[in-house]
C-alpha cells in the first residue's frame, strides 16, 4: 500500500527511480511511475543514472550452466512452427496435470475395486494426493492407508538428477517439515511411516518433494528447492 | 569496448536479423549468466530453468530493441532476465501483475547519457555500498540480487515494514549522494 508517500519528501523522484529499479514499488506505485517515464526525459535520466549503476553489481551473480536440454526447449518454442499445444505436449504442466489427475482417478478407481492393491490390506481410511509444482517437471501420485500406516507414492513424471535426490516431506498444519526419506523417481515405494509421522497424518496433511543433495538433506531441514507438493484428500 | 563486448553486441544485432546460429551463439555465450540470474532471484531450479527458455524466447523477439552503445550488451541481457524473474517472482505473490509495459517504455527510449551503462565500474557502486552500514548496504544487494520485497527485507532484518522502507530510502539518498560525488 503506497498511496502516495512516496512524493514530498526530499530527494522523492531520485528515491522513486531507484525503487523502481531495484523492482521494489507495488503494483499502483509501478505503474503511476512508468506512465510518467513516458512525458518526462529527467525522470528517464534518472532511472538511467541507478539502472547504470545497479547494472555494476551483475557481476556479483555468479554463473551457472543450465541443463543441456534447455536450449532445444527454447528452439521448439521459437522455431518448431507446430501449435504449442501439440509441439510441447510431454513438457507442458497442464497435460501433466490433467495425467495426474486422470492417473490419481484410476487409481483411486482401482483401489476401490481392489484392482491396485497398496502392499497393505485395504481396511483404515485413504487418503489421496497428487503432487505436482508450477514449473517442474517431476509429479507423484501418493496414497496413505492409514490402518497399515503405510504411504506408496509413484512418480508420474520426471527424470533422476545427476547429484541429487528428491525427498518427501509431511506438512501437518503448521508444524515443522517432517522428512519420509529420499524417494525414486524410476519406481513406486511403499513407505512405512514412523509412530512419529503417522501422529497427525490426516486429510490437510501437505506431501511435498524437494530436490536435495545425494542421500536427502544432511540436517533433517529441507535445504533445496520444491518440485513437486499435493494436498491430501480423503477417498 | 573489449572483444568479448564486441562479440556479444554482434551476435544481438544478428539475432535481431533473425540469424539462429548467431542466437544459439550468443545462448551458448551468455546461458550461463543469465542462469545465474534466474536462479538466484527464483531460487528454485525448476522455475529458473523455465524463466530462462522463456528469456531467450524474448530476446530473440526483441534483439532488434537493443541499441548499440545504449547498454553494455551483458547489462542488457541481463536487465532482460532479471525482469522476467521479477515477474514471475511477483505473480507468486497475492496481488500479482507484471512489469511488461513499465519494460516497453524503457526498452524504448534509449538516452545518450546511459552511454556508459555498466560498463563494469563495480567499485564506484562498491565503494558508496561500502560507506553504508553493512546490513543498509546489504538490503540495497538484496533487492537489486535476489529481488528481495520490501516485506521481505522486513521480515529478514526482523522490522516493521515501515522502518524497512525509511531505512532502505534513506540509504539511497546516500547512495545516490556518494554516486553523484
Amino acid at each position: 500500500m503506497s498511496t502516495g508517500d512516496e512524493s514530498g519528501e526530499p530527494g522523492g523522484d531520485q528515491i522513486l527511480a531507484a525503487e523502481y529499479a531495484l523492482g521494489l514499488l507495488d503494483e499502483a506505485a509501478r505503474a503511476r511511475f512508468a506512465t510518467r517515464l513516458a512525458d518526462e526525459p529527467e525522470l528517464r535520466r534518472e532511472l538511467r543514472f541507478w539502472q547504470q549503476r545497479f547494472a555494476d553489481l551483475d557481476g556479483e551473480f555468479a554463473e551457472a550452466t543450465p541443463p543441456a536440454r534447455l536450449y532445444e526447449g527454447i528452439e521448439q518454442r521459437l522455431f518448431s512452427g507446430a501449435l504449442p499445444a501439440s509441439a510441447g505436449l510431454w513438457s507442458s504442466l497442464a497435460f501433466w496435470r490433467g495425467l495426474a489427475a486422470a492417473c490419481l482417478a484410476v487409481a483411486i478407481v482401482g483401489v476401490g475395486f481392489g484392482l491396485w492393491a497398496p502392499h497393505a490390506p485395504l481396511t483404515g481410511p485413504e487418503l489421496a494426493t497428487a503432487l505436482e509444482a508450477q514449473g517442474s517437471d517431476v509429479s507423484f501420485i501418493a496414497i496413505y492407508n492409514q490402518a497399515a500406516g503405510t504411504v506408496q507414492i509413484a512418480a508420474l513424471s520426471g527424470a533422476p538428477v545427476p547429484d541429487k535426490d528428491f525427498e518427501l516431506w509431511a506438512i501437518k498444519g503448521k508444524a515443522a517439515p517432517q522428512s519420509m526419506g529420499v524417494i525414486p523417481v524410476t519406481q513406486s515405494r511403499n513407505i512405512v511411516l514412523s509412530p512419529n509421522l503417522k501422529q497427525g497424518f490426516d486429510a490437510g496433511t501437505v506431501l511435498a518433494v524437494t530436490l536435495e543433495q545425494k542421500g536427502g538433506s544432511p540436517t533433517g531441514v529441507a535445504q533445496g528447492p520444491i518440485v513437486a507438493k499435493g494436498v491430501a484428500i480423503p477417498i | 569496448m573489449s572483444q568479448s563486448t564486441a562479440d556479444i553486441a554482434d551476435l544481438i544485432a544478428r539475432t535481431a536479423l533473425r540469424d539462429r546460429a548467431a542466437f544459439r551463439a550468443l545462448y551458448q555465450r551468455t546461458s550461463a549468466k543469465l542462469f545465474g540470474v534466474t536462479l538466484r532471484i527464483l531460487k528454485d531450479r525448476f522455475e529458473a530453468e523455465e524463466a530462462l527458455q522463456e528469456v531467450y524466447v524474448k530476446i530473440w523477439q526483441r534483439a532488434d530493441r537493443y541499441v548499440a552503445g545504449g547498454y553494455s550488451p551483458i547489462s542488457w541481457l541481463v536487465a532482460v532476465a532479471r525482469n522476467h524473474a521479477l515477474d514471475r517472482l511477483r505473480s507468486r505473490r497475492p496481488g500479482a501483475d507484471t512489469i511488461e509495459a513499465a519494460l516497453e517504455i524503457a526498452d524504448r527510449a534509449p538516452d545518450p547519457e546511459a552511454a556508459t551503462i555498466g560498463k563494469g565500474e563495480r567499485r564506484e557502486i562498491e565503494n558508496c555500498l561500502g560507506q553504508l552500514q553493512n546490513d543498509r548496504a546489504d538490503a540495497v544487494r538484496g533487492a537489486y540480487l535476489d529481488g528481495f520485497s520490501y516485506e521481505e527485507l522486513a521480515a529478514r532484518y526482523k522490522v516493521p515494514l515501515n522502518t524497512m522502507r525509511t531505512w532502505l530510502r534513506r540509504s539511497l539518498m546516500k547512495l545516490r549522494e556518494c554516486l553523484s560525488a
